[in-house]
């Protein structure tokens, strides 16, 4: 069942005060993500030996103060939770959420080989394990975000990541970030990293700012194409 | 030199610009400071030439993914310490051999976008590390005796507990209590009482090995955790703690001062279901010394 905004009405009436994006954006934009996410894909596997699997995104517009209970709602079937949250800025602006089963920075760090470099003192296994979780984090919304943006011509720099282990999902709170009153476009993507058997949610949130911009650079992207 | 260049070379941070098969492109003066490699000995060579030691999956991968994605990299002090074996700035320093380094990564591009190379920022946080370093410490010591506190004793207990569940060896601990403590502290006053404390426990920690914990578990009460110890062994410590502390004298304003501890040792055993059991175990043996005249070990199988 897709997440709704619970009204106190019968009607629906959220959706059409939305500065939204329409049907043939959002399909241009699932198709922009498609191929971006593909080419982070086969790049991370190239380049540093990363193998994941990105699932065919979905995007959902929504007003930001509904954020944090759509997230929640998606993330529902993980009882805790380590979220890395990035911001990114550029004229496409705003959020990334990579939200990881609590235990997932073990299984992750024989992955980066990071046990061997370093020596760490007896009780630092959780910063290890907090610092897998953050350099995976950084490395997957970095070339996931990099593809998107270079695909709409645009160049973004990011916020050094933030990491929270093992919460509650009601923790996430992305709120702050975000006006709520303003438009927010939500893409959503599942990965998997095989090998490790470790699996999660990726949500890019851009903020209404850059919707102008993006609603310009799908239709230049458009005419590449027609 | 224009002025972008000179703040570049006075800031207090370190900057490199590697191009994109890693050779040094720039050096800044922090950097030529802090290593003592001038720029024009280095500008052109490859950074692993001169720091073989950042020749690692991590810092290779980092760099890929700068140059290739665009991403931007970070390398914190908590984990990594450090990226470049720098010396401390301050010789005051003694904690660390090497300056504690915050660093992070990201890319450089041209007109049109392309990735160039990449910089890398070189921030020194010895301080800081040294600070939080300090916090920790206190937060786990006592601030009287300098050995350990009871918040950090009861969390090393679980610890020792659970290790001892996959184990399985010996693991015993020694509660002791100053005999009279209150009739020291009523005759010769606080700073008299303060004095043996610390006495007694300076003595009993150079009496245990480096594995053993000895920590202040109330006013004048110490507990000391004997991890691969069976109750034999710490049966024998108990003794050799009670015998030193006869025979020590504390000297305070020209009076000499004797004082005994009673002293209960218990083992962890199969049967106890918690830490908490075992240290109520030891804790019990400990009553019954004061109850049979003090100055004794009590031992509870």
């Amino acid at each position: 069942m897709p997440w709704r905004r619970p009204t106190n009405s019968g009607e629906d009436s959220m959706e059409t005060e939305l500065p939204s994006i329409s049907e043939e954006e959002k399909d241009t934009l699932q198709e922009i993500m498609n191929i971006a996410f593909g080419k982070a894909a086969a790049e991370l596997a190239e380049v540093i030996n990363i193998f994941v699997v990105l699932s065919v995104p979905y995007i959902k517009v929504l007003k930001a103060e509904d954020l944090p209970e759509y997230l929640r709602y998606e993330v529902r079937d993980f009882s805790t939770i380590s979220i890395v949250e990035q911001n990114f800025w550029g004229k496409f602006r705003g959020g990334a959420f990579l939200v990881f089963p609590a235990d997932a920075g073990k299984a992750l760090i024989t992955m980066l080989d990071a046990e061997h470099e370093t020596t760490f003192e007896s009780g630092s296994m959780e910063i290890l394990e907090k610092e897998t979780l953050m350099e995976v984090g950084n490395i997957l919304i970095g070339a996931c975000v990099g593809k998107i943006t270079e695909l709409l011509g645009d160049v973004v720099t990011y916020s050094p990541p933030t990491v929270l282990v093992e919460n509650k999902p009601h923790d996430i709170l992305p709120e702050r970030l975000f006006d709520p009153e303003y438009t927010a476009i939500v893409m959503k993507t599942v990965f998997r990293f095989d090998e490790r058997n470790v699996s999660g949610f990726l949500f890019l949130v851009t903020t209404q700012d850059s919707m102008e911009w993006i609603k310009q650079s799908l239709a230049e992207f458009l005419e590449h194409y027609e | 030199m224009n002025e972008l260049a000179q703040i570049l070379d006075s800031v207090n941070l370190g900057l490199v610009i590697l191009d994109t098969q890693l050779r040094v492109r720039y050096w800044n003066r922090w950097m030529e400071t802090h290593s003592g490699i001038p720029a024009e000995q280095l500008v052109g060579s490859s950074l692993f030439d001169f720091f073989p030691s950042l020749n690692t999956p991590r810092f290779q991968r980092s760099c890929k993914s700068v140059l290739t994605f665009g991403n931007f990299s970070f390398f914190s002090q908590k984990l990594h310490h450090f990226l470049f074996p720098f010396r401390p700035e301050s010789s005051f320093e003694s904690r660390f051999e090497r300056m504690q380094q915050s660093c992070s990564m990201g890319p450089l591009r041209d007109e049109d976008n392309a990735i160039t190379g990449l910089y890398l920022t070189v921030q020194d946080v010895t301080e800081l590390a040294a600070y939080e370093h300090r916090l920790l410490e206190m937060n786990m010591r006592d601030g009287l005796t300098g050995v350990y506190n009871r918040r950090f004793l009861e969390k090393r207990l679980e610890e020792e507990c659970a290790r001892h569940a996959r184990y399985g060896r010996g693991f015993s601990v020694i509660m002791f209590d100053i005999d009279f403590f209150k009739n020291v502290n009523d005759t010769y006053g606080h700073l008299c009482g303060d004095l043996i404390l610390k006495n007694i426990s300076g003595t009993i920690a150079s009496l245990i090995r480096k594995t053993d914990f000895l920590a202040r578990y109330g006013g004048e009460e110490f507990c000391c955790l004997l991890p691969e110890t069976v109750l034999a062994s710490a049966t024998l410590l108990a003794e050799r703690f009670r015998t030193t502390i006869v025979e020590m004298k504390h000297v305070y304003q020209g009076m000499e001062i004797s004082v005994t501890v009673s002293l209960g040792v218990a083992e962890m055993t199969a049967g106890l279901p918690s830490f908490e059991a075992l240290l109520k175990k030891a804790d019990g043996a400990l009553y019954e010394a004061k109850r049979a005249g003090r100055n004794r070990v009590v031992v509870r199988t």
